[in-house]
């Protein structure tokens, strides 16, 4: 898609204003705070998210994805290495986790922190954007990073993608979430970005 | 405005019948709002387990029939669905039971809540054009018996990680129990400055004792003694392992060694009172014990193998001395003394 800084900017803001409605409503949750950010937005090859997922240790991806669908379509991603959605979760819930896996209950748990930022952030850009989606229930995968990304496109194609740090009782958590864009959703987005940025001047 | 909505969907009474009866076998709850949150339609899955008649409750808003529901987490997942248009799920584990559900009173005996998983999904925007209105459907799944047997699942891992640290024969920790706590407790004296006391024991004759009563009679004063050993250590923080064979050892954190040596005897005082008979222990005609007493501020230099070296140091000379005694390694002149 190729977004100018200007533009990465602008999509910045957008999503952090959806990252601090999330990160209200999961200390809601969470019943202490849950402080959330949103470094960088970039776009980065399908090749190089799941090296950054997997320098984190491992290349077993945990992933909480939704469908958007409307003038846009997108499917977005949560992703985490297992590892560390064990330790979000655990977090979250308040009780220690001791088997290597999430458990059904887990999984669920996962889905809900997911559904909750997943929905903020699409909602600010459906909000600032004007853009109008449909969304699907949040559902939960594990496995390797390439295949949720469908590499059997193009391991290069590049992917708008969002860093999210999560911090709950002084541990951190780290993640990435992407969105997956066909050519004509990318342009469509680009457009209202264009549109936003001029709506700004 | 009446309390039933015009654009409601029809009573459930004139459904086609082949729907009313989908609906009415459909093994979760189903919950229909309209856009101003008020209940149209419930399934019968519903009805039964929130113990409600559908004429009681149709055209209500969910929050009235349901008072429970106010302030809560469903009323924050609930409005801002209706808000965004987005799906959002309220997980069990975040969220045991936000609605009054029962188990149905004929198949059941007990009044517990139900564990739930709830789906809110509001009508997409084109459905919601079509419909003159963005329905919101409420799923509600009964996932009790999944929270039961996880529960289970995680007791049998905890109860698993326990075996792995206990001494099958005596009860008491095992060898791996010991190296790790050990480990662990060094660490802990180090960093607090505090003293870290350990008892190493050594059943005298126990060969002998084994040869002339044999292997059963020997299991059970090897319990016996590891019983002696956990009844006087019973401070919270005191740790009591089998070490290997015939050895048993303690550890006792925030002890100096006065406080060690005491223990030691204690715990011969005790096993003499006992009076274990043993023929062939050098002529003292019951089970005695020797023990090795080490105990300090550890080092920075300390290794476990260290510390335990120093207290079986002390054992052995107290071994060498005529058993059924305590000796203490005196870190000052670097060798066991009577203690």
């Amino acid at each position: 898609m190729k977004l100018t800084p200007l533009e990465l900017d602008a999509l910045a803001e957008v999503f952090n204003h959806g990252v601090g409605q999330a990160a209200l409503a999961l200390s809601e949750l969470a019943g202490e705070e849950v402080q959330l950010s949103a470094p960088k937005v970039e776009e980065l090859s399908k090749r190089q998210i799941s090296e950054k997922l997997e320098a984190q240790g491992s290349n077993r991806i945990c992933a909480v994805r939704q469908a958007f669908s409307g003038a846009v379509n997108t499917d977005a991603l949560l992703m985490f290495p297992v590892e560390k959605s064990l330790q979000l979760v655990q977090l979250m819930v308040g009780s220690d986790v001791p088997l290597a896996q999430l458990s059904e209950m887990e999984q669920e748990s996962l889905a809900e922190i997911g559904n909750i930022l997943l929905n903020s952030v699409v909602a600010s850009v459906a909000d600032m954007l004007h853009i109008e989606f449909e969304g699907s229930l949040p559902q939960v995968e594990q496995g390797r990073a390439g295949d949720m990304l469908y590499t059997e496109d193009d391991m290069d194609d590049a992917i708008l993608s969002l860093q999210i740090n999560f911090k709950i009782a002084a541990r951190q958590v780290q993640g990435y979430l992407v969105f997956l864009l066909d050519v004509a959703s990318s342009e469509a987005l680009k457009k209202k970005i264009t549109e936003f940025i001029e709506s700004m001047e | 405005m009446s309390p039933a909505t015009p654009e409601a969907a029809p009573p459930a009474s004139q459904l086609p019948v082949w729907l009313d009866w989908v609906l009415s076998n459909t093994p979760s709850g189903l919950l229909l709002l309209d856009a101003q949150s008020r209940i149209v339609f419930a399934n019968k899955w519903f009805l039964l387990r929130a113990r409600v008649d559908i004429e009681g409750i149709q055209g209500h808003g969910v929050r009235d029939v349901f008072p429970v529901l106010r302030g809560g987490h469903f009323e924050r997942a609930l409005l801002k669905a209706m808000r965004t248009g987005f799906p959002a799920l309220l997980s069990q584990s975040l969220h045991p039971s936000p609605f009054p559900l029962y188990a149905p009173a004929a198949t059941v005996a007990n009044d517990n809540l139900l564990r739930q998983s709830v789906h809110i999904v509001p009508m997409g925007p084109t459905d919601a054009a079509a419909a003159g209105q963005r329905y919101i459907l409420i799923q509600i799944a009964d996932v009790s018996p999944t929270v039961a047997r996880e529960r289970l699942l995680k007791a049998h891992a905890e109860r698993m990680s326990d075996l792995v640290h206990v001494d099958g024969l005596t009860g008491i920790g095992n060898r791996r129990f010991f190296d790790e706590s050990m480990a662990a407790e060094l660490r802990a004296a180090s960093r607090t400055g505090s003293s870290l006391g350990l008892v190493m024991l050594d059943i005298d004759q126990f060969k002998q004792f084994n040869d002339l009563y044999g292997h059963p009679a020997g299991d059970r004063c090897l319990r016996a003694v590891a019983d002696v050993l956990k009844t006087v250590c019973r401070r919270p923080r005191d740790l009591v392992a089998r070490y290997g064979g015939e050895e048993l050892v303690a550890i006792l954190p925030d002890t100096d060694d006065a406080g060690a040596a005491q223990v030691a005897r204690d715990i011969l005082q005790r096993l003499r009172d006992l009076g274990l008979q043993h023929d062939d222990n050098l002529g003292r005609a019951i089970v005695t014990a020797s023990a090795g007493v080490y105990a300090a501020v550890p080092k920075a230099n300390d290794t476990p193998d260290a510390v335990v070296g120093r207290a079986d140091q002390a054992l052995y000379a107290a071994k060498s001395a005529g058993r059924d005694r305590v000796f203490c390694f005196d870190a000052g002149r670097q060798e066991a003394v009577p203690g």
